[in-house]
């Protein structure tokens, strides 16, 4: 019998997953179908004229209620706000480990949109980024609608 | 302290798949509808309480993704997890907010959205309440055998197949009085539009047909999993007053925890002293939740009862407990209907959570049902009597956890 | 179906998983290893409170009721009284897991078989310690039934020494 005082940690390997599948509501399920047609959809608020990217409908400014007749088309251009750069990813095993090759991933605002999209950067050098810089959406080869149908953000071409 | 009143309510429909909204959508619905109840605008609203039962879900901090959808941007926001009295808890929080004079007027929502889990066991809540145990026991070389014996039902089902047990033993009651509170629930539940399981004209015999989930359950007696919402506004009494028809008073209310009565407790250790049916965290609440009502005789004082029941044996349990009835002859109430819709001391009218169970939002729902009796605003399941004073319970935690609240139709 | 049943819209879903797995770091008990140490002996240890004189099987360190420490150790009787029990449904191949195995397919139970969970409270203890019932078919067991512990061929101080309870019989 161990002694009081002594404490044992034990580490136990936990065969715990726990799996989600989240439901996207109306207006969601539309902005990722569209996306088979390579297409972005956002919503205008009729009340403040916020435009939100992907679309509610519910403004988060004014609280006006939105719907599908205030969905509004978006290019896939826009403007680089911020970013940040992953050297490193989790393991699973509760560490790091690097990555082959840094991974930029960039806040962007669409034009005509005032909400940010956060997505992966690709194409370019972390030490090229800069904000204020012009991106554009680089799409999945053959866009299913799916989420992943958006590969990655990349600088426009001038 | 100041006097709080509830001026509006507001619910979603339950079912077990609201697959048509994501949760935000889900949850601003319930708060839109009780803004809506109680004609305030969200600018008005100067706080929000929130809550669901930890880790079910998949989402790590939901109060970050709803902020903009309940209108709480730029608004304090306070979340509050304690299990399946949660709801309870969100609600008396905002209580306290609007009490202590910080606030005037403070909303109040709970949820769960158990559609969005893979698993039925909601692996992930599971796991912040009895993981830890399971663990120490495990690595103590439990065996799987006895892991199987603990899991029979599972979960909470489990806890309470023991507490059905300990209370059928003591109060001489016998399975077919389960039968008889879920027949009564899912008969209730049929006239109240927000429900999960409606069943018309639903008989004990009906319920006795069902299959065994563990002796003395059986599939009828259990809740189930439900995808809802539920959220209510307070207000301060000049606001109230103002405001409202009708508001409804939070007279009193405590919230103990049970901790002698906990499975696993620390350690792994006994079953505890007391047995799982004697729930003294409630018998602590309700004395303290009167006493601050001033009600002094529950029996004739209290008009209705919307009490936290998943599990059929718990909605006598509760009611002796809340002083409903004499210790040990809420089944003989029962029987000679006396906790019927039309009965002399109505429990759960709504169909309670044995109907409906979107678990963060279930003990919430039983205050919010409390004021709808007292408004008058039940629709199809108000009771035909007039109603003063209600009292509303939630049983979570680890099972050790009790929130009580009376509520009435005057401050005093 | 007696329920009502209603239609709505589904929605698509994005799937993602929580690995709460992997390794996890545990503060060990120290009690609840002494407790199994004990079983190893056929000893079962509890622990005795100064303030109240209850008995806590197995051992905690400090009273839930008048939240003294809980210092002293007592070992209680192998002999106890049911005080409340549970009976399984039927089991069956495919129909749970648990720890992502099915019990009958690993042998553990029969095809059928009803498994009796009882609450025991033994002869020496205030508390309750939950185990199997063995030996006694589920139309048998009662409240107030006397049992005794079932112990383990090999005891290797693990929890899993005490496999489970069977009626007493003289």
């Amino acid at each position: 019998m161990s002694s009081q005082s002594e404490i044992v940690l034990t580490k136990v390997p936990v065969p715990l997953v726990a799996g989600f599948q989240w439901s996207v509501g109306e207006l969601m399920e539309k902005f990722i179908k569209a996306l088979a047609d390579r297409k972005i959809w956002g919503v205008k608020c009729p009340e403040c004229g916020y435009v939100y990217v992907p679309p509610r409908w519910r403004c988060g400014k004014c609280y006006a209620k939105l719907g599908e007749e205030n969905l509004t088309e978006l290019s896939g251009k826009g403007i680089l706000l911020s970013y940040a750069t992953a050297y490193v990813e989790l393991d699973g095993a509760g560490s790091f480990k690097d990555l082959s090759e840094p991974k930029p991933i960039g806040a962007i605002k669409l034009e005509g949109a005032d909400s940010t999209l956060f997505m992966p950067l690709g194409e370019v050098k972390p030490e090229e980024l800069k904000e204020g810089m012009k991106v554009e959406v680089v799409w999945r080869e053959e866009p299913k609608g799916e989420l992943a149908d958006i590969k990655y953000f990349k600088p426009a071409k001038r | 302290m100041r006097n709080v009143a509830i001026i509006g309510c507001g619910q979603t429909k339950h079912s077990a798949r609201r697959r048509d909204v994501n949760l935000a959508e889900m949850v601003g619905d319930a708060v839109w509808n009780a803004l809506e109840d109680a004609q305030v605008t969200p600018q008005e609203v100067d706080a929000f309480t929130v809550g669901n039962m930890q880790g079910f879900g998949g989402v790590a901090q939901p109060e970050q993704w709803l902020g903009d959808w309940i209108g709480a941007a730029g608004k304090p926001v306070l979340r509050v997890a304690t299990g399946g009295s949660t709801g309870g808890c969100v609600a008396q929080a905002a209580f306290y907010a609007v009490a202590s004079g910080l606030y005037d007027i403070a909303v109040a929502t709970a949820w769960e959205k158990h559609s969005d889990s893979k698993e039925p066991g909601a692996t992930t809540g599971l796991s912040h309440v009895a993981l830890g145990n399971t663990i120490n026991m495990i690595n103590c070389g439990l065996s799987f055998k006895h892991l199987l014996s603990m899991t029979l039902v599972g979960a909470a089902a489990g806890v309470a197949c023991y507490q059905a047990m300990y209370y059928m033993y003591r109060s001489g009651s016998r399975v077919e009085h389960l039968d008889m509170v879920a027949a009564k629930d899912r008969r209730n539940a049929a006239k109240n539009k927000y429900a999960h399981l409606q069943w018309p004209g639903c008989t004990p015999e009906d319920i006795a047909k069902t299959e065994w989930v563990a002796y003395p359950f059986r599939y009828g007696h259990i809740c189930p999993a439900s995808d809802g919402a539920s959220a209510m506004v307070l207000a301060c009494e000049d606001i109230a007053r103002k405001r409202c028809k009708k508001p409804v008073w939070i007279k009193g209310l405590a919230a103990y925890s049970d901790e002698e009565n906990q499975i696993m407790s620390e350690g792994a250790g006994g079953i505890g002293i007391l047995d799982a049916s004697q729930q003294i965290g409630a018998t602590m609440s309700a004395i303290k939740a009167y006493r601050m009502a001033g009600i002094r005789d529950p029996q004739k004082e209290i008009d209705v009862a919307e009490i936290y029941q998943p599990f059929p044996n718990q909605e006598l349990i509760f009611a002796e407990r809340l002083g409903l009835f004499d210790e040990g002859t809420a089944w003989r109430a029962l029987e000679k209907g006396e906790t019927d819709i039309n009965g002399r001391m109505p429990c759960d009218p709504s169909g309670g959570v044995n109907a409906t169970n979107a678990i963060g939002s279930s003990a919430l729902q039983r205050i919010l049902e409390c004021a709808l009796q007292i408004m008058g605003k039940a629709e199809e399941h108000q009771v035909p009597k007039e109603v003063h004073n209600a009292v509303a319970t939630g049983w979570g935690g680890a099972t050790n956890y009790i929130a009580v609240t009376v509520l009435g139709d005057s401050p005093y | 179906m007696p329920y009502i049943k209603e239609e709505r819209k589904e929605t698509i879903s994005v799937e993602g998983d929580w690995d709460i797995g992997g390794s996890t770091t545990w503060k060990d008990s120290t009690l609840l290893q002494g407790y199994a140490q004990g079983l190893k002996e056929k000893r079962i240890i509890g622990s005795l409170c100064p303030g109240c004189g209850k008995v806590i099987v197995p051992p905690r360190n400090i009273c839930g009721r008048c939240h003294r420490k809980m210092d002293e150790k007592v070992v209680v009787s192998d002999i106890g009284t049911v005080t409340c029990f549970v009976i399984s449904a039927p089991f069956a191949k495919g129909k749970m897991q648990v720890l992502g195995m099915d019990p009958v397919e690993t042998g553990l139970v029969g095809e059928g078989e009803r498994v009796i969970s009882v609450y025991v409270k033994l002869d020496g203890a205030d508390s309750n310690i939950d185990t199997e019932l063995i030996g006694a078919k589920p139309e048998e067991v009662y409240v107030g039934m006397r049992v005794k512990a079932v112990w383990a061929k090999e005891r290797q101080g693990k929890l899993s020494d005490l496999e489970a309870v069977e009626p007493l019989r003289d």
